[in-house]
């Protein structure tokens, strides 16, 4: 309710910024991690016997989690330890005590920095208690003993003494709901022994498997779909070589190439050069697909969801766009691997005629009947079943993607890039029994206006940053502060983001709500 | 509050660190008797004392170490300030004719020990003791383990390596604390806290987590300015809900402002909501000339009728502040916190009448000190 001024310590002001993860093995004649950390933790971390550490032997996380873990060491505890050796402990360790894929799904948001992404992890108290200060996502994304939890609390209170005079904190005994609470859920939800963690060790896939042709589906946001190829070659242990050929919906190629390096054989992490631009990928590489997202390494705003499908085995991804009009003609391109066969829509959507095919991209054009029934509906090709086609008479509702949004004020000569807000309109319809259903993203107009009465006294439209019109790309203000503002405040706002989306001159608007925050001081690995 | 006054905060603070400087004032001046002043600190780390009768800058005293947060205890005979400084880790005193610094204690007790006090500084009535409760953590080679908070008492005449005389353990999530006439201590936390420091023991004077008033939510108090008054009094704000009903609706509840004021003197306190919450204040204050009258300062001053539970009068100010401190005629309101200058306003017309800008940084969460020498 109150403006809490205790809270503008948030410990992740305070923490570190670490490196990112890195994509590139160490040299062949590197140390190796048993050795390193014999060396450089076992100061602080007393062996207990053959590979086994205080502390360190008794968590499992992500490796970008056991990334932030080693940075702490380095900023709060001053251990000393070169990039190279700390690679090969990140790497050494995320392989032995990382997560199951099964143990990472409902968080790796996080991992893939869809910030704006709103969280739906655990109770109120586990927000209040462990997301207050970070995201849901970082304790999700570990597994520990209960006695590791109790040191976690410890550490946490020990090092922001603040931390239990903080709002929804100073209205309870923290500490000790933390203790009594807290510490027994998280050992019970998430564990240090599982059965999804021993099952994927015996069972990991051969990462030589993953060498080979894949082709993608994916859609960045503001912008538009891509396609292509990304084809993998292997280049050492768990190291991989990528080159990806792609094209946006609107005809635009992109030629990109890079390296990847694969922890706890489904981790796929990879640098990848688009056009000049370094983009990541973050992806989870499991039964002959892999899933995630790649962004831009400056900017994880500017980012798209990726699916990419190995060849080999016949498989049928998306199709581009996702839906059609009743009673319009248009054009289709399914994407996936070892596509062949014929297209099937269903009943009342012709295929008018085949215009390109090959094994990863069959392009069709194709009539929807002014009847043909509105809906989502299931797609093949061939034997291949695979993406969903929504036809539709009439867009109802747009909505604003995402719905809640927060943007960075920036650059002017600070460290800190601005952060966009990029938007989609996705436009909704209704089926014959009145049920809402997705139809897909379309293209709009974009404006801002101010959210509310507060907003429109400050005048954050004209000072918090500009919309694009046709991209629905919005670039924040200007860090610092300005004197022009009310009480020479900085040019953070409070904005209704509207799309407008024309169905056939009909004009239906939507809106979202976003906020220009000031920059982000600290912007951990995982949020 | 919108979620945008957070940001705005602290864009403010931080955009607003270092500013074009005055230099400093000489700091051998002595103080003159009977003169009222005002102390404040900021950014790098100066103790400046304004003199609170043609409101300019009289002197400015270096301290050690690091800044933060700065709040300031002075003396009863008013010949000395102590300040909470060096992250929250360190008590100094200062000779204020001489800007010596004569007191200086770790809080920490150990080489492995982290300790910190928020906010918590406070002198007995004859000035011989100081007290500080600390938040200890105990850090060990691969683990920190979090320790009862501790009532530190030490002796004012202990020197620059002062060790507490005695300690007791002390109430976890405790910030101010002051001393009463007859040597008790107020100490504010889940609950305002009677704490006896020679015994250290410990008994709720003011339920406030642990309330019983009927149809109120807990307060919530954020108070962390522990104001020597004019008055002699010990204050600060709290806020509420007030439900309808039973039901206990927050949508239909009247969220409330009150203060809580504790006469030192004869250690009765009194509990009062004054306002309806329509913006945030940070600190506020009675008057010394008409208890009925009540200011509160963060975006806006603003002055309320305590009875009528009723704003009488605002004032826009250039920026926000965040401490209020009124001198002892009543007739001044001086305007601290953030940035680093002081605006003063007449506290009948709520005008601004001037403005002293200080050499150095943010003030940030400092505790502003008037008192006649
Ligand atoms: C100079 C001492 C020191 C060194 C060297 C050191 N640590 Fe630590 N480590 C600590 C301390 C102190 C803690 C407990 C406080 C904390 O959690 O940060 C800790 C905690 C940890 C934890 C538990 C963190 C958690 O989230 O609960 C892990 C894991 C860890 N260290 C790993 C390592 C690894 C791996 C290395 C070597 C690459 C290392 N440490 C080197 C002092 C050290």
């Amino acid at each position: 309710m109150l403006t809490h001024l205790l809270r503008r310590y948030k410990p992740w002001h305070i923490l570190g910024v670490a490196a990112p993860l890195a994509i590139c093995a160490a040299p062949a004649d590197a140390r190796d991690a048993q050795t390193i950390i014999g060396q450089s933790c076992a100061a602080c971390h007393a062996a207990e016997g053959k590979n086994s550490w205080s502390r360190i032997s008794h968590q499992r996380k992500t490796p970008e989690g056991w990334l932030m873990t080693i940075a702490r060491m380095q900023t709060m505890h001053g251990l000393v330890i070169s990039d190279e050796d700390r690679r090969t402990v990140v790497k050494y360790l995320a392989d032995k005590q990382g997560l199951a894929p099964s143990e990472t799904e409902t968080a790796r948001y996080a991992l893939e920095r869809s910030l704006n992404t709103v969280e739906h992890i655990g109770s109120e108290q586990y927000n209040q208690m462990c997301a207050r200060c970070h995201s849901a996502a970082r304790p999700a994304l570990q597994r520990r003993p209960a006695k590791e939890w109790e040191h976690l609390v410890h550490f946490h209170l020990g090092q922001w003494p603040s931390l239990e005079y903080q709002a929804q904190a100073r209205d309870r005994d923290w500490l000790q709901v933390a203790l009594k609470e807290m510490v027994p859920l998280l050992a019970k939800e998430y564990p240090l022994d599982s059965k999804a963690w021993s099952d994927w060790q015996r069972h990991k896939p051969q990462p030589a498997a993953l060498a080979g042709r894949w082709s993608f589906s994916g859609h960045m946001l503001g912008k538009d779909d891509v396609l292509g190829v990304m084809t993998v070659s292997p280049a050492g242990k768990d190291t991989f070589k990528v080159a990806m050929q792609g094209r946006y919906a609107d005809g635009q190629s992109f030629n990109g190439s890079g390296s990847a390096l694969l922890y706890n054989g489904y981790e796929w992490r990879a640098s990848v050069k688009v056009g000049g631009v370094a983009m990541r990928q973050v992806l989870m590489a499991r039964d002959g697909e892999m899933q995630g997202r790649m962004f831009e390494e400056t900017h994880d705003e500017r980012g798209l969801d990726f699916h990419a499908a190995k060849s080999g085995s016949g498989k049928l991804l998306a199709v581009q766009p996702d839906f059609v009009k009743a009673g319009s003609e248009t054009e289709l391109t399914l994407v996936g691997a070892n596509l062949q066969g014929k297209a099937d829509f269903g009943p009342g959507i012709q295929v008018v005629s085949v215009l390109s095919q090959t094994p990863e991209q069959v392009r069709v054009k194709v009539k929807a009947s002014a009847d043909a029934a509105v809906g989502v509906r299931s797609i093949s090709l061939g034997r291949l079943k695979g993406g969903s086609l929504a036809v539709y008479q009439q867009v109802k509702e747009v909505k604003v993607l995402p719905a809640f949004s927060v943007s960075r004020i920036g650059g002017n000569g600070g460290s800190t890039p601005k952060v966009e807000g990029r938007f989609d309109a996705e436009a909704w319809s209704q089926d014959t029994s009145g049920k809402p259903f997705r139809v897909g993203v379309m293209p709009a107009k974009w404006s801002v206006a101010p959210f509310d009465e507060r907003a429109e006294e400050d005048q954050d439209v004209k000072y918090a940053g500009k919309m694009q019109a046709d991209s629905g790309i919005f670039t924040p203000g200007d860090a610092g502060p300005n004197p022009a503002r009310k009480m020479s405040t900085n040019n953070a706002g409070n904005l209704k983001v509207i799309a407008t989306v024309d169905d056939s001159g009909r004009a239906l608007k939507g809106e979202g709500h976003m906020i220009v925050g000031v920059q982000r001081w600290n912007n951990p690995p995982i949020p | 509050m919108s979620v945008k006054t957070i940001f705005k905060l602290a864009g403010l603070a931080m955009a607003f660190g270092t500013c074009a400087q005055p230099t400093l004032a000489a700091s051998d001046l002595a103080l003159q008797k009977g003169h009222e002043y005002l102390a404040v600190t900021n950014y790098p780390n100066n103790l400046h004392i304004i003199d609170a009768e043609n409101d300019s800058l009289y002197k400015s005293c270096r301290l050690p170490d690091a800044f933060g947060p700065g709040t300031i205890q002075i003396s009863p005979d008013k010949t000395r300030a102590y300040v909470l400084n060096n992250h929250y880790g360190d008590i100094y005193g200062v000779e204020l004719d001489s800007c010596n610094v004569v007191f200086h204690a770790t809080l920490s007790q150990q080489p492995t020990e982290r300790a910190r006090a928020i906010f918590s500084i406070g002198l007995s009535p004859d000035g011989k003791e100081l007290y500080s409760i600390v938040n200890p953590t105990r850090m060990n080679r691969d683990n920190y383990v979090v320790e009862t908070p501790r009532l530190q008492v030490y002796s004012t005449s202990a020197g620059l390596n002062a060790k507490p005389e005695r300690s007791f353990p002390a109430p976890r999530q405790t910030t101010m604390l002051q001393a009463a006439d007859d040597g008790s201590l107020f100490v504010v936390g889940a609950d305002v806290y009677k704490m006896d420091p020679h015994s250290g023991k410990t008994e709720v004077n003011i339920p406030l987590r642990n309330w019983t008033r009927p149809l109120y939510s807990p307060p919530d108090v954020l108070y962390v300015w522990p104001q020597q008054r004019p008055q002699h009094t010990f204050n600060l704000l709290y806020t509420a809900a007030r439900f309808k009903d039973e039901k206990m609706n927050p949508e239909t509840a009247d969220n409330v402002y009150g203060f809580i004021d504790i006469n030192l003197a004869n250690g009765k306190s009194e509990l009062v909501d004054f306002a309806p919450i329509t913006e945030v204040y940070f600190t506020g204050a009675r008057s010394p000339k008409d208890s009925n009258l009540m200011y509160g300062v963060l975006n806006r001053l603003a002055k309320y009728d305590i009875k009528e539970k009723k704003l009488l009068q605002s004032a826009s100010l250039d920026h926000s502040y965040y401490c209020l401190t009124i001198n002892k005629a009543g007739n001044k309101l001086y305007l601290s916190g953030t940035f680093n200058d002081v605006a003063i306003f007449d506290a009948d017309s709520l005008k601004k009448i001037g403005n002293v800008k200080l050499p150095g940084g943010d003030m940030a969460i400092t505790t502003a000190q008037i008192f006649t020498r």
